[in-house]
């Protein structure tokens, strides 16, 4: 997935560079001092607001912190709000979340934002997707809840312009400043979780990622490794960064993937295409309704799917996965729910819904308010487990306070088998 | 998801006062542009010393007061034009209320 700009070109882009390393450098800032400073206020506000009720009455303050920091098992559903009502005249809070929408938009928009740089090479870029062997589908219709709002405010959205898949690959490289280039370890993490629902590792171990690194992945892609699927379907695969690492960990296998961004398949497919791999077939579909047979699959996977989707189309989804999965086959998805996190409180909710608001992502806060489990089990899957996941070592460390998204596995399986 | 798609859709405020909203946008695009520029004269002064043609140690040095003295001038110039507009006052006489009817 190499895209680095040819030695000529260096220069023309020095700027463009230099102003995304900037922005990039703020952004950590945001991340590791900001956060946690603002962490910080709340807890302090809370604690001055709780001080007087404590000394009269402790039982009530008590029940006060308890209703702001219960997990969604119980759902206050006020205490979001009376997060908002701490915060609201807090500039910490108010430069906060100023920057975290300002400083994304000019990551994508602008001067020196990615679509602008992209164009630049527009001839070049498109030149080169030419003959990529993506499967299009020019008569499927994009839904409207996907192209009415430009997610992650990117202009035009994934799928508006051609080179909206390469603008969406270079911006994926700095969305966590601290995964920075070790952004790809995310999704090899998530490939080894799935690989030992299938390996001899015990399901119940599959939560700690950092147990299994010894288990490394095949890079051998004609060695068919013991107890991998023999059939897999990544669902909004986008420009195939989530896909990569399954093709490598399951080289024998028979890999789908399907999106429904023609710009992101055609750069997975010259990707895959580039990196020599034969065994994905990147082709455009609408998750919630694929046209593969029934038990086609024993494993269904996504990465940051669910939460692009309006909670009737997450359970499509769910639905489709749970036909065209085999009898016993499993299904893995990657996202983000801040119930499921270690410490989850009121005002990590808060942050993650502030964050959804500020960064163009309507249906976020409506799948962390889903009930997930009884979903799945409505749908008739069985060994439901929604588990936060250590995206990178000792995310979930309770000393770590920089802002993250709180990453979550999802999976189930389809009874039977 | 009731609006036209292509008609404008307002920014998101945060500040009290969404004058802050916008003036921060304008102060983030010059801090960006100032940081490309120090790339830049970086980039210029790493060829410059490369090729014999400029001494970094001299360029970084204190300046000694001829240097300084020289400076002021265009020191000076420089502050009057940032610091005039905080001084809330016309640099042209405009129509005073009243004054004209």
């Amino acid at each position: 997935m190499s895209s680095a700009a040819p030695a000529s070109e260096a220069a023309k882009d020095r700027a463009f560079a230099a102003a995304q390393d900037f922005l990039l450098g703020t952004k950590t800032f945001w991340t590791t001092r900001m956060f946690p400073a603002l962490r910080s206020e709340y807890e302090a506000r809370i604690a001055a607001r709780i001080a007087p009720i404590a000394t009269v009455a402790p039982a009530i303050a008590a029940g006060a912190l308890d209703a702001g920091n219960r997990a969604n098992g119980s759902r206050p559903v006020h205490a979001v709000e009376s997060v908002a009502a701490v915060l609201n005249d807090s500039t910490l809070y108010q430069t906060f979340a100023w920057l975290e929408r300002h400083l994304q938009r000019m990551k994508y928009s602008g001067r020196y934002g990615l679509v602008n740089w992209q164009a630049r090479d527009r001839a070049m870029l498109e030149a080169s997707l030419v003959g990529a062997p993506a499967v299009l589908d020019p008569s499927l219709e994009l839904p409207r809840y996907y192209v009415s709002v430009d997610i992650h405010q990117h202009p035009g959205g994934v799928s508006g312009d051609p080179l909206a898949g390469a603008v969406y690959e270079r911006g994926a490289r700095s969305t966590t400043p601290l995964a920075g280039q070790r952004h790809a370890d995310l999704h090899e993490r998530f490939t080894q979780q799935v690989a030992a629902l299938f390996g001899r590792v015990e399901v119940g171990d599959a939560g700690d990622a950092s147990a299994k690194t010894a288990s490394g992945l095949s890079t051998d892609l004609g060695t068919p490794q013991p107890g991998t699927p023999q059939a897999l379907l990544d669902m909004g695969c986008g420009f195939g960064k989530s896909t990569l690492p399954f093709a490598r960990a399951f080289g024998a296998a028979r890999i789908e993937a399907i999106d429904l961004s023609a710009p992101c398949l055609r750069l997975a497919a010259k990707t895959q295409r580039d990196a020599q791999f034969t065994n994905v077939r990147y082709a455009q579909a609408n998750a919630a309704a694929t046209q593969f047979g029934v038990a086609e699959f024993d494993l269904v996977t996504s990465t940051m799917l669910l939460h692009e989707l309006p909670p009737p189309i997450v359970k499509d989804v769910f639905r489709e996965a749970a036909r065209v999965l085999k009898a016993g086959g499993w299904m893995a998805h990657l996202d983000f729910l801040p119930q499921v996190q270690p410490g989850a409180d009121a005002f990590s909710r808060f942050i993650h819904y502030g964050h959804a608001r500020r960064n163009n992502e309507p249906f976020m806060e409506p799948l962390a308010n889903m009930d997930l489990d009884a979903l799945l089990a409505e749908l008739g899957f069985t060994d439901v487990a929604i588990e936060a996941f250590e995206e990178a070592p000792g995310a979930l460390d309770p000393a770590n306070r920089n802002w993250r998204f709180p990453w979550a596995v999802i999976r189930a399986r389809k009874a039977g088998g | 998801m009731n609006c036209v798609d292509g008609a404008p859709r307002p920014e998101q405020t945060f500040f009290p006062d969404p004058a802050i909203d916008r003036v921060l946008g304008v102060v983030m695009a010059l801090a960006t542009e100032v940081y490309v520029l120090r790339d830049r004269t970086r980039a210029l002064e790493g060829q410059l010393a490369a090729r014999g043609q400029v001494d970094c140690a001299a360029l970084d040095a204190e300046p000694d007061a001829q240097a300084l003295a020289a400076a002021r001038a265009d020191r000076d110039a420089f502050i009057q034009h940032l610091m005039q507009p905080l001084m809330g006052q016309q640099v042209s006489r405009g129509a005073q209320r009243g004054a004209l009817s």
